[in-house]
């Protein structure tokens, strides 16, 4: 039997042009199985290219990449779970129904995905709002919902894209304790955030610039490194070192 | 009521139309289009005349002013009308072959006893062999032959005691009929357009919410292959798109008593197949459009040159021959056709194999195509 590898995922001088615009310019990037990553940087960074490219919805250009060993696609799509930006989800369906139809994309029985589905509804606090249709939910519960519809696989690493954009403190905290907990039960998370706060409680941060990763360690490492109070802090000071240092 | 807000609103809508590229495009195009085939089909210019098979087998009769046979003096009338042109055939049943496979819009069959017959004073029935299915066919054909009899009765030589009553024109449909109403030659034609549109309509709008919504992307991020999705989204709308047909097809049969001389199934099996074909265009359209409004913009394009340019409502054969070549990759012409031949002529399968292989054709290569546009949400 082939040895598990212990990166879930290894990105290696990994590019993706989008005609003129470079979005991933040779970015290198092992995350761990059974962390949680957080990918930290600007707008146009290139942290959604990066998570879309793990998803297998764009090809690399150039580089190499690898996801539990094997390339993004759909037979590598069965250990990922992909949390989109904006909840992607069947607006007029009710909440069990967007649930149960990701679990049938993802090859369980109809009596599986249906069990699944009331797993997570009491794991995201979505209880009593089963047959309520999407379109009538609020904006924090579509994102539970659009959590639950990621997570109805069980997959072994999950792509959370700006998860907790839009969502009020209480919410995102809650978010954040089920992220633990999947966490703590095995899963591996590779988070972008444009939170701090949300940085923090990662195992580490990489910092994206122009496609790269500039850094990569705990919070703590980071900040240390900087000589920053603050992530937010580090993250200049490794761009203004990249920028002196000749962005090589 | 403020000119600076309502000036502000509108210089929005020019701004917004110039960051949108496509719209304008779509803006000039179709009406550009729709003329441009107006123009030419309307026009005399640039058509081809009706092809006629004309078997003349008069033996004609000798006079004292000489040898006169009336169905040479009508086969050269014919041959002088510019609207169709005459071909010539071995036999009436040559003729009546060419008519079946549609190569000649009809055929003139001159009896070898007419001059007889006429100088005789009996009756003197010129056949008119028609498809019977096809009121743009068979139209000219018998209006032709009419015009021909009726400049003989003006110009024929005095001597002959030449009358015109005796002479007359007989069309004989090889299927369907000469004298059905507008509606029962029309109903294939507004089956096939409206299962057409609305089934258009419903996928490229469906699929293009599955787009902006981001559950295609959820889709594409799944194991599901994209001939899964494509087909799952075949097999999810081929179900309401038949049952709109049959609700048209329904209607037309029961309150409008249209005529459905053929099968029923066999009807259905012609839309079932041309269905498949419209809801991948619609899934693959749908990918080339950024919001309803282009969707929408899109239905002239796809829909106008199959109505011009099918057969729907100017006959295919009096078409310039590139035309004519392109009107034969529109589901469309094949669609009408078949559906006239089964529900007007009362064909059977075997009749319309050739259209139902060309429908056929038409949906895997949609099929294909759509597969192909699925491969932008993976690239």
């Amino acid at each position: 039997m082939a040895e598990e590898p212990q990166l879930a995922i290894e990105a290696e001088g990994l590019v993706r042009t989008f005609g003129h615009l470079r979005a991933l310019d040779g970015l290198s990037l092992a995350v761990r199985r059974g962390e949680i990553l957080g990918l930290v940087g600007p707008n146009g960074a290139g942290k959604t290219t990066f998570i879309r490219t793990l998803a297998g919805l764009l090809r690399p250009t150039a580089g190499r990449v690898t996801v539990f060993g094997r390339a993004p696609g759909p037979r590598a799509s069965v250990d990922v779970g992909y949390m989109t930006q904006s909840a992607a989800l069947y607006e007029d369906l009710p909440v069990l129904d967007n649930i149960v139809f990701f679990g049938r994309l993802f090859g369980l029985s109809r009596g599986e995905a249906r069990a699944r589905a009331a797993e997570l509804l009491e794991l995201v606090d979505l209880r009593g709002k089963e047959r309520v249709p999407v379109r009538s939910l609020s904006g924090g519960m579509r994102e539970l919902a659009n959590l639950a519809c990621a997570m109805v696989h069980r997959p072994r690493l999950l792509l959370l894209d700006e998860p907790t954009v839009g969502i009020d403190p209480v919410l995102r905290l809650r978010l954040w304790e089920h992220f633990a907990e999947l966490n703590a039960a095995g899963t591996t998370i590779l988070v972008t955030t444009h939170v701090m706060e949300e940085a923090e409680r990662c195992h580490r941060v990489a910092l994206i610039g122009a496609g790269r990763a500039i850094a990569v360690g705990t919070p703590a490492e980071l900040r240390a490194a900087a000589g920053a109070p603050s992530i937010e802090e580090a993250y200049l000071v490794f761009w203004n070192r990249r920028h002196r240092d000749g962005a090589s | 009521m403020s000119l600076s807000r309502i000036s502000a609103i509108a210089l929005r809508i020019l701004k917004q139309f110039r960051h949108d590229p496509r719209t304008i495009a779509l803006i000039v195009i179709v009406p550009l289009l729709v003329m441009a085939l107006i123009g030419y089909l309307i026009g005399d210019s640039g058509k081809e005349p009706l092809p006629v098979a004309v078997v003349n087998l008069d033996r004609g009769a000798d006079l004292p002013v000489g040898h006169v046979s009336l169905g040479a003096e009508i086969a050269r009338a014919l041959s002088a009308d510019l609207a169709i042109a005459v071909h010539g055939a071995s036999s009436p049943q040559a003729a009546t072959e060419r008519v079946r496979s549609t190569e000649v819009a009809g055929a003139v069959i001159i009896p070898a006893d007419l001059t007889q017959r006429v100088l005789a004073g009996t009756p003197a029935p010129i056949r008119v062999v028609v498809g019977g299915t096809d009121p743009s066919l068979q139209g000219p054909v018998l209006a032709a032959t009419a015009g021909a009899v009726q400049s003989l009765s003006e110009h024929a030589p005095s001597e002959i005691g030449f009358r015109a009553p005796p002479l007359t024109v007989r069309a004989a449909p090889i299927e369907g009929g000469v004298d059905l109403s507008p509606l029962d030659y029309d109903a294939p034609i507004l089956l096939t357009f409206f299962a057409f549109f609305l089934t258009f309509l419903l996928t490229s709008v469906s699929f293009l919410r599955e787009r902006s919504s981001g559950t295609l992307e959820r889709l594409m991020a799944s194991p599901a292959s994209r001939l899964d999705v494509l087909l799952g989204y075949l097999l999810g709308f081929i179900g309401f798109a038949v049952a709109q047909a049959l609700l048209i097809l329904g209607y037309a049969a029961w309150v409008l008593d249209v005529r459905i001389a053929g099968s029923v199934w066999l009807v259905l099996l012609v839309l079932v197949i041309l269905l498949i074909g419209v809801v991948n265009l619609g899934i693959s359209l749908s990918f080339y459009a950024r919001n309803e409004l282009q969707v929408v913009q899109f239905i002239p394009l796809v829909l106008i040159p199959q109505v011009f340019l099918g057969g729907l409502i100017w006959p295919v054969q009096t078409l310039w021959p590139p035309l004519r070549w392109l009107s034969q990759l529109f589901p469309l012409t094949h669609s009408t056709v078949a559906l006239r031949a089964v529900m007007v002529g009362g064909e059977r399968f075997g009749d319309i194999a050739g259209r139902l292989l060309a429908l056929l054709a038409f949906s895997v290569a949609m099929v294909a195509v759509g597969v192909l546009a699925l491969r932008k949400q993976r690239a």
